[in-house]
């Protein structure tokens, strides 16, 4: 494995564990190479990540790479193959876990999150983790969006680098703290956008 | 019957008496059923005064609470007895659905004794119990005793043995449902041993559980886990447990010509993705199984199932041999002939190196792959230099002074991973009590795979515990009886629940974990009442005192002296690794 990519995954794990969008041993990462896939190992801490900690797998077919890697390799692959991601990131952020579980579409209402994501969608499917059911569900959305949120689970970002999945991960949720700490405060929203019905077609 | 059926089918061969006893709940509740059952009354029924093939040791074929309940993967058994290999108390473990059919015969565990004047079969249907004549079976091989008797695998399944067990090879299985395998330790010579050719079951009775709702719902649960997880849902069905073979190799740790070393330059040809790339035809799924790791392969001569990681390994790497097809064939050879393909192939591979040396006179060499089947062959039907190597490694190397070239443990050949690259395989196969065997608590698990989480494959402090734990669990999912497979996605807390809705008693992990133990322990006090020892707690010297050459593990050999002290301590045992002799409850001591 490069170093350099090593150090970027390293680097993407640590920030992600930091800002509280995972648990010790929740999410993963990849990036395609060609028609290899790098991912995670299954197990490992995304803030600890070692040079050691990674799987390299065959993007088309599956191969023994499968039993350590993450056990979320078959969203990733099917992502890879659905899209034209070249890095994924799966975490677990909080806010926006809550706000799945009752919004079948997640509407930000800052400037920022209307800028970056406009919309994110919450699928579900009835076996919520690594099964070819919700491979489809989330690869299908996330041929539409560059990050979704699967119900009551967790969101699946993509982008062409680790750093830019990273970036929608980070925007999902400060989108999602902003609607409930709103909610919370009880106040009337004065609109400020044109559109913001459109965002919900989006 | 809710988990258990009450009783326990007791056949005497040598009179032809057929009683039926009450189970003692009391036991059940302690050991469940299958291998810890199995265990409990071997320690009863057969002393240390009693040799391995004669008429006074035993076969115990037992069946679990969940057996036939439609949980997932509960379609096994074990059979119970002394080994003729090792001297210790064995018990093999198999699937398909010849379990599950004996269990529907309303029985938990069936008792075979003495022998029979000549060759018969047992037959076990809601008509009765008969012991018929078979002397028209014997000389017929598995294949054909299973296809003569009628096996159809929902109503009438066929257990048998193949000529290994009628000419007592110590490596002979049991074969049930044609094609799979007691394989272990050679219960097969026992079987031939007593003259009992076959047993048949056809059975009509159901398992419901007590709790309907709660089972449905845990059935449910478990289904979730199983297909959530990439090795039960995909790695197994897709590429068999041969998904393994390049992941072994690369970290060093896939033995190699005898375990000279520790990486097989071939292995990619004899994987499970190369096995899906040319002879799978499909994969198959014994009875209530999710999993389907069974493979069904076609070569350019035959057909049939296999072979799995260990036999992939035993026929391919262990003997310098990397032609995928003849690997396979040998694998439907030894199912013909009824053979445990571990052992086999790992005794072939110790007279391989011994020819090398110029210890014995055979053409046989490592790498050479044309002399495989036929020495097969000789091995079954006693010929040759196959009469010799039919004692297992063990005896035939020592027979020449050399059994430093076994590699075994107790006697028994150990299998697919090289336990130098493994420290914690090191200690299993040490302590294991039916001798080397990784089907004891694998630690593949821990220090390869990250099931639960990944560990230090070559640290050994602090590695007993985990070995120990890893034992207490296959010892429970043994006596459940459950595919280990199941293990891999499911935990204890939801057997606990299964068999609670099953039973409508109250179980809980740690209670299911204690029944582990507890047979975990009653296997070593037998053994031990065998004159078994400290000592026996070994592997070979080629593990202790040969560093690995090359590779990921190079440089390193088995410290065994100073896990195994821990692990004595981890166990409640003192240092010459006895236990108390009192196991609670259990009516010993």
């Amino acid at each position: 494995m490069d170093p350099r990519l090593y150090e970027e995954f390293r680097d993407i794990g640590r920030d992600i564990y930091v800002v509280n969008l995972t648990s010790s041993h929740g999410g993963n990462m990849s990036v395609r190479v060609g028609d290899r896939i790098i991912i995670k190992r299954r197990g490992a801490q995304l803030g600890r990540l070692k040079p050691s900690d990674f799987v390299e797998t065959s993007l088309f077919k599956k191969d023994s790479g499968l039993i350590r890697a993450s056990t979320e390799l078959i969203v990733h692959r099917n992502i890879y193959l659905k899209t034209s991601a070249l890095a994924v990131i799966h975490s677990h952020p909080r806010t926006a876990i809550v706000l799945s579980m009752s919004r079948d579409e997640i509407i930000p209402i800052d400037n920022e999150g209307s800028y970056l994501l406009h919309k994110i969608p919450v699928v579900a499917a009835e076996y919520a983790s690594g099964s070819q059911e919700m491979a489809d569900v989330v690869a299908d959305a996330l041929s539409e969006y560059k990050v979704i949120m699967l119900r009551g689970h967790g969101s699946f970002a993509v982008g062409q680098t680790l750093e830019e999945a990273f970036h929608w991960t980070s925007a999902l949720e400060e989108v999602c703290d902003i609607i409930l700490e709103e909610h919370l405060m009880g106040e009337t929203l004065k609109e400020y956008r044109r559109h913001s019905e459109a965002y919900s077609k989006w | 019957m809710q988990g258990w059926a009450g009783k326990i089918l007791d056949i005497d061969l040598t009179n032809g008496a057929v009683r039926t006893l009450p189970l003692d709940m009391e036991m059940a509740r302690l050991f469940l059923g299958g291998r810890g059952l199995g265990a409990r009354l071997l320690w009863d029924l057969v002393g240390p005064e009693v040799e391995p093939l004669a008429p006074e040791n035993v076969l115990i074929f037992a069946v679990g609470p969940l057996t036939a309940s439609g949980a997932q993967t509960s379609n096994r058994f074990s059979v119970s007895t002394k080994s003729p290999l090792t001297g210790t108390g064995l018990d093999a473990n198999s699937g398909g659905w010849w379990g599950m059919q004996f269990k529907r015969t309303g029985h938990d565990a069936l008792i075979v004794r003495g022998k029979a004047e000549h060759p018969v079969l047992i037959e076990i249907t809601p008509a009765g119990v008969q012991i018929k004549d078979a002397t028209h079976l014997w000389g017929k091989t598995v294949f054909e005793t299973t296809a003569l008797l009628g096996q159809d695998n929902q109503k009438r399944n066929v257990l048998c043995i193949g000529p290994a067990g009628e000419n007592r090879s110590r490596m002979a299985s049991i074969m049930n449902d044609g094609t799979r395998a007691l394989a272990r330790g050679g219960p097969g010579a026992v079987m031939g041993s007593k003259n009992l050719k076959a047993i048949v079951v056809e059975g009509d009775q159901k398992n419901q559980p007590e709790d309907r709702e709660r089972f449905r719902f845990m059935l449910y649960e478990t289904g979730k886990l199983i297909k959530a997880s990439p090795i039960t849902s995909q790695a197994y069905p897709e590429f068999g447990t041969a998904v393994v073979m390049n992941v072994v190799n690369e970290i060093g740790a896939l033995p190699t010509r005898n375990f000279l070393q520790s990486q097989f330059e071939n292995a990619e040809l004899i994987s499970g993705e190369h096995m899906a790339d040319t002879i799978l035809v499909k994969n198959q799924a014994c009875w209530a199984c999710p999993i389907a790791c069974t493979r069904v392969t076609k070569t350019s001569h035959s057909e049939g199932e296999g072979p799995e990681y260990e036999t992939a390994w035993a026929f391919g790497a262990q003997l310098g041999v990397s032609d995928l097809e003849l690997i396979a064939e040998a694998n439907y050879l030894c199912n013909d002939l009824g053979l445990d393909t571990i052992s086999t192939g790992s005794t072939i591979g110790c007279a391989m190196e011994l020819a090398e040396h110029g210890l014995i006179d055979s053409s046989l060499r490592f790498g050479r792959g044309d002399l495989l089947h036929e020495t097969i062959r000789d091995i079954a039907y006693r010929r040759n230099l196959g009469d010799e190597l039919a004692e297992g490694s063990y005896r035939f190397a020592d027979s020449y002074n050399a059994s430093e070239y076994s590699m075994s443990s107790k006697k028994l050949e150990m299998p697919a991973y090289d336990p130098r690259g493994m420290q914690g395989q090191g200690l299993l196969y040490a302590t294991s009590n039916r001798g080397a065997c990784h089907m004891r608590g694998n630690m593949l698990g821990p220090e390869v795979l990250a099931l639960p989480r990944l560990i230090d494959r070559l640290a050994y402090q602090g590695k007993a515990g985990i070995v120990a734990v890893h034992q207490n669990a296959a010892a429970l999912v043994d006596s459940l009886v459950i595919c280990k497979f199941t293990n891999v996605a499911v935990a204890e807390e939801y057997f606990a629940r299964l068999l609670s809705a099953v039973s409508g008693l109250d179980f809980t992990a740690e209670n299911l974990m204690r029944v582990g133990e507890r047979t975990w322990n009653m296997e070593r006090l037998y053994n031990l009442r065998e004159g078994f020892t400290k000592a026996d707690d070994t592997l070979p010297d080629r593990m202790l005192n040969d560093p690995v050459e090359e590779g990921p593990s190079a440089g390193y050999t088995v410290h065994l002296e100073p896990m195994l002290k821990e692990y004595y301590a981890f166990r409640g045992w003192d240092a010459q690794g006895v236990p108390s002799s009192k196991i609670e409850g259990a009516g010993i001591g």
